[in-house]
């Protein structure tokens, strides 16, 4: 990895509630085992996030849509949307060893860096307590990410929902288009709009 | 104290969650399910209080509990806790902070619970601890998942058919109007919602 990404990361870990200098070791071990991933243009499936794929990634730059096949409709639909420096995993996988049942398409050009599956297992050897905190600490943080979007969409008022995305998660705000914006607070796009008149305020 | 029935079945309950490594791991496992004290708790207690520093780890044996959280002046239910299932704070048992939310029981029932001091002793020790820790964090994201899953359905009557699925016994087990705030629609759009399936 170049120094750049190396920076990147080792913010990422340093933002961690459970961050101490305790940890510099084990994190400069992380970072020296992982790689440079992948780069792709606005549009492209990872399908690097295979079926038996479980290894860690780290979204650098950029803007990935995590979709899924939903029930009730035809079409793939809008999960989440991953800002950059964010971890993301084949949750089903990782967790439950099944096939995935959500895929990451860039949203814009992306770039990702990796942890192998394989190095992890090995520093898990090395650093046991300190992997097993930095991996509960990630977690945990992506779980309260999920809690407080799901308040935000038991909101039953759309302009509460936009204000809602406007100051919690300001840069996707920022960077979603309307049709996004909507799927993502979950809502169809003619209440949005109308949101958006009957307030007065637009997103852009 | 649990017979030992209730601690067999939060033994499976645990063991289905952690994979577990050798002997001494399943050794550790049933102590660590000796460990849990029974409670009953009668409809409208609670299981953890607003702004509770307790990260007790609770079992479901029997019945069902509502998790809320307060928004303002009004709180709206976060999630369900049904036999089998794990119910925790997890501002207190995670985080360590004072809990934001609160879990009141929507109708007689009985769990099984680890005192918040036995929980930090476990973690502490690694191993088992850990595992169990990873656990109850990677079942909470699939439930926020699930749900989110319901909350993304931008008709009214798909929520209420997603939510089912999760939980068949939905409609009665709380009010119309909090029905309404936790599928996060209007009680009008509920009430039409519900006619159109047909429960109404």
């Amino acid at each position: 990895m170049n120094s750049g990404e190396k920076v990147a990361m080792r913010n990422y870990f340093e933002s961690l509630p459970v961050y101490s200098e305790y940890f510099d070791e084990a994190i400069d071990a992380i970072i020296a085992a992982m790689d440079s991933g992948i780069r792709a243009e606005k549009g492209r499936v990872l399908l690097e996030l295979g079926a038996t794929n479980k290894d860690f990634w780290f979204l650098k730059d950029g803007f990935l849509k995590e979709m899924y096949r939903s029930p009730y409709s035809n079409e793939d639909s809008l999960f989440n949307m991953i800002p950059p420096s964010s971890i993301f995993v084949n949750e089903d996988t990782l967790f439950a060893n099944r096939r995935p049942l959500h895929y990451f398409v860039a949203y814009t050009s992306v770039e990702i860096l990796r942890l192998k599956e394989a190095e992890y297992q090995k520093l898990l050897q090395q650093y046991p307590i300190l992997i097993n905190l930095l991996y509960i600490s990630g977690t945990a943080e992506i779980q309260r990410g999920r809690r407080e979007r799901l308040n935000m969409l038991r909101m039953n008022k759309t302009p509460d929902r936009i204000v809602w995305v406007q100051q919690h998660r300001r840069e996707l705000y920022q960077f979603m288009d309307r049709m996004t914006l909507a799927q993502y607070v979950g809502v169809s796009r003619a209440s949005l709009y109308r949101a958006f008149e009957k307030n007065k305020k637009y997103q852009f | 104290m649990l017979s030992q029935k209730e601690v067999e079945r939060l033994y499976y309950g645990l063991r289905s969650h952690i994979n577990l490594q050798g002997e001494e791991e399943g050794q550790a496992l049933r102590a660590l399910s000796n460990e849990f004290i029974l409670r009953n708790v009668n409809i409208g207690e609670s299981l953890w209080d607003l702004d509770s520093e307790i990260g007790d780890l609770h079992f479901i044996l029997e019945g069902t509990f509502a998790e809320y959280l307060k928004r303002g002046t009004h709180s709206f239910i976060l999630r369900f806790y049904r036999p089998g299932k794990f119910a925790f704070s997890e501002d207190s048992l995670l985080y360590s902070n004072r809990s934001d939310t609160y879990s009141k029981a929507l109708s007689k029932a009985k769990v099984a619970y680890l005192p918040s001091i036995h929980f930090q002793n476990v973690l502490r020790q690694g191993g088992l601890g850990v595992k169990l820790m990873k656990v109850l964090i990677n079942l909470s994201m699939t439930e926020y998942r699930n749900t989110t899953y319901e909350m993304l359905q931008s008709s009214g009557t798909n929520r209420i058919h997603a939510a089912l699925e999760q939980f068949p016994d939905l409609l009665h087990l709380i009010p119309r109007r909090e029905l309404a705030d936790y599928l996060g629609i209007s009680r009008a759009s509920l009430f039409r919602s519900l006619k159109e399936i047909g429960h109404e």
